[in-house]
């Protein structure tokens, strides 16, 4: 037996682009996070070939949970084909050698930017969310130690004063996407920029949800069935985007979450926003035997 | 009708790609070499704002992106993040540097005498247009000092310390892998004093003076005085497996003290960096000499200015804006839209 039998060949990255100690530290960090459902945990954040902004939070999570064994999917904005979701796509496959896929129910690990699918998530898949702000008091308070304190204790008090002040000033809670959500009935968090309309999907979900901030450094989670709860009044109910009835003029989809295309006449027109799920919607509309599952929403309805 | 085939988003990327670096041309290890020997400023800065030490890569970076020096940055850090830790030198020491220039503007002389140094402070910034209409820039050759000054020199706060005038900081006795470390622990707050000094070495050059010079145009208390600036080279002293301690070469550092009177005290700033880059040790200095109860919230508090200076960060964050964000953007106008329709509905009531 040789040392050279012993070792493996000098390889310019290790497996998964992270060494083994920026691993460990985010297993740690993350375990520790679904042990606080919510609560947001600082870890050192390495430099990854990507800007910055750029999905860096949840592209460290993937690189540390990957294996050959997992089935990627990425998306951005809901869709596959959106050029960052491709790049990091490109980026994790080529660094871990897993196989991609862009549909939902093949997928073991999801990483996505400012939506979640519209097909349920099982108890065996992971959502990553990449986050640009962790921190759901940014708006009432900017300064980082001063809000870790407010979390601790628990003073969310100007986060409720401020949705007031929006009820009283424009009728309604102004807030859009990242709505902030109780976790747990202990941590307010911000979900990170989804729309209101997934919010809901993540109460009492099926499926882990870790939520990564490269930028600034911190992540949490929201493991399985856990409470997540939107920041309302109990005479001002919770209110998702009104896209229950619209219906998607490429696959006929209604009752989901669209984008809305502008169009030359001054109209809008819309498309379902979860790429994959329009595409599977217009193949099974053109006969094919494509399996379609079980949705969060019916009939624009949140169901659960 | 089917959605854009994802082979279109990676064909698109692909291309953009091709399209920036057909501009640069072949990079060859000739072109690196060239960087490296007529750009050691600028290499500087970038192995500063990297933390990463190396001419040739630093040379590298600035070749593959053009000059573009955010990416460059970019570059040479996601390297290093993939560079195993091999040692950690032994602490170098402002008397034990090899001193190329060192002044000081609180006294006319200092113990080790005023060392000017390589510096283009007196120079007539006038563009040498010659060269353009094919006249070769030759540089006067220097003319050895009579009498070399010293290699090595105390820093002048020790002598103000002998003298009572400041209180000197406490040596800290930390060793190896013990030293807080920033690029492998998170930045919390109150910052250890590690994390300060490590974070304002390798800030972005722009960032750190924008701060600092707002603190010294009047928005922080304290008014600095260069009580010394010095670039340097540092002696790498590493310990070999087998034992002894040698040499693995020399770091070019520029570091600045500076000070301000505080009742009978001066109260000192400090900041040091690798490679030289005058510019940011003194706007450094200047805002660790402000960050002691500075007001939450402001340029000179450390939370403030230790999260702004960071250039990779700042830089990501400012261009990820150019990401899709219609998803957000949608959310938002279905609020705007329903409040408006809450709004026109309210029917004024009629006067009594």
């Amino acid at each position: 037996m040789s040392l050279k039998s012993l070792t493996k060949d000098w390889e310019p990255m290790s497996y998964g682009f992270l060494d083994a100690s920026a691993k460990r530290e985010i297993r740690r960090k993350t375990l520790k996070a679904i042990a606080v459902p919510g609560c947001q945990m600082p870890y050192a954040s390495r430099e990854v070939p990507m800007a910055r902004g750029w999905g860096t939070g949840g592209l460290q999570i993937s690189c540390t949970l990957i294996n050959l064994q997992t089935t990627v999917k990425v998306i951005d904005q809901g869709a596959d084909d959106s050029v960052n979701a491709a790049s990091i796509r490109r980026f994790l496959s080529r660094v871990s050698g897993a196989p991609t896929t862009m549909d939902t129910l093949k997928a073991d690990l999801i990483q996505s930017r400012h939506r979640i699918p519209e097909e349920k998530l099982r108890e065996d898949q992971v959502l990553v969310l990449q986050v640009p702000n962790p921190e759901p008091l940014r708006p009432v308070q900017p300064n980082m130690s001063i809000a870790r304190q407010m979390h601790a204790d628990a003073d969310y008090g100007r986060m409720w004063l401020q949705l007031y002040e929006q009820i009283v000033r424009s009728g309604r809670v102004m807030q859009g996407a990242s709505y902030p959500s109780l976790v747990h009935g202990r941590f307010v968090m911000t979900p990170s920029p989804i729309p209101r309309w997934d919010v809901s999907k993540m109460h009492m979900a099926k499926h882990l949800t870790i939520l990564s901030a490269g930028r600034e450094k911190r992540l949490h989670a929201v493991p399985p069935y856990t409470r997540v709860e939107p920041l309302v009044f109990d005479d001002v109910p919770y209110q998702v985007e009104e896209h229950q009835d619209l219906t998607c003029a490429r696959s006929g989809a209604k009752g989901f979450f669209m984008n809305e295309i502008p169009q030359d006449d001054g109209s809008s027109t819309y498309e379902v926003s979860d790429s994959e799920f329009g595409v599977k919607t217009i193949r099974k509309g053109d006969g094919e035997p494509v399996e379609i599952g079980a949705t969060w929403y019916h009939a624009g309805e949140m169901t659960q | 009708m089917a959605y854009v085939a994802t082979r279109g988003g990676e064909r698109a990327i692909e291309q953009s790609q091709r399209l920036f670096r057909e501009e640069m041309g072949t990079i060859t290890a000739a072109r690196v070499a060239e960087i490296r020997r007529a750009m050691p400023y600028l290499i500087d800065r970038v192995m500063g704002e990297a933390s990463l030490y190396d001419e040739d890569l630093a040379a590298l970076a600035l070749a593959q992106t053009g000059g573009e020096l955010y990416e460059a940055v970019l570059l040479l850090r996601s390297w290093r993040t993939t560079q195993p830790r091999l040692a950690v030198a032994e602490p170098v020491t402002q008397d034990g540097l090899f001193t190329h220039r060192r002044i000081s503007a609180a006294f006319k002389d200092i113990p080790g005498g005023q060392v000017l140094g390589p510096t283009l402070d007196y120079a007539h910034r006038i563009l040498a247009t010659e060269v353009l209409s094919d006249q070769d820039y030759r540089p006067e050759p220097v003319e050895p000092a009579a009498r070399p000054s010293p290699a090595q020199q105390p820093s002048v706060a020790a002598w103000q310390a002998e003298n009572d005038l400041l209180t000197a900081a406490e040596p800290d006795k930390t060793a190896g892998n013990d030293i807080p470390d920033i690029t492998r622990e998170p930045l919390l707050f109150p910052s250890k004093r590690a994390h300060t000094l490590q974070s304002l070495a390798r800030a972005e050059t722009g960032g750190v003076l924008a701060l600092g010079y707002a603190a010294q145009r009047g928005y922080g208390q304290a008014h600095p005085t260069v009580n010394e600036l010095r670039l340097a080279e540092g002696e790498v002293m590493v310990k070999h497996p087998r034992g002894t301690t040698f040499s693995a070469g020399r770091v070019k550092i520029s570091q600045a003290e500076v000070v301000n009177k505080k009742g009978t005290q001066l109260e000192l700033g400090f900041a040091a960096t690798l490679g030289w880059n005058e510019v940011k040790v003194i706007a450094a200095a200047t805002l660790d000499l402000n960050s002691e109860g500075a007001p939450k919230g402001s340029a000179t508090e450390e939370e403030f200015f230790l999260y702004h200076t960071e250039g990779v960060e700042s830089s990501g964050f400012c261009i990820h804006f150019k990401l899709p964000h219609y998803v957000t953007f949608q959310s938002s106008l279905d609020a705007m839209r329903d409040a408006k329709k809450k709004k026109a509905a309210k029917i004024p009531e009629p006067a009594e």
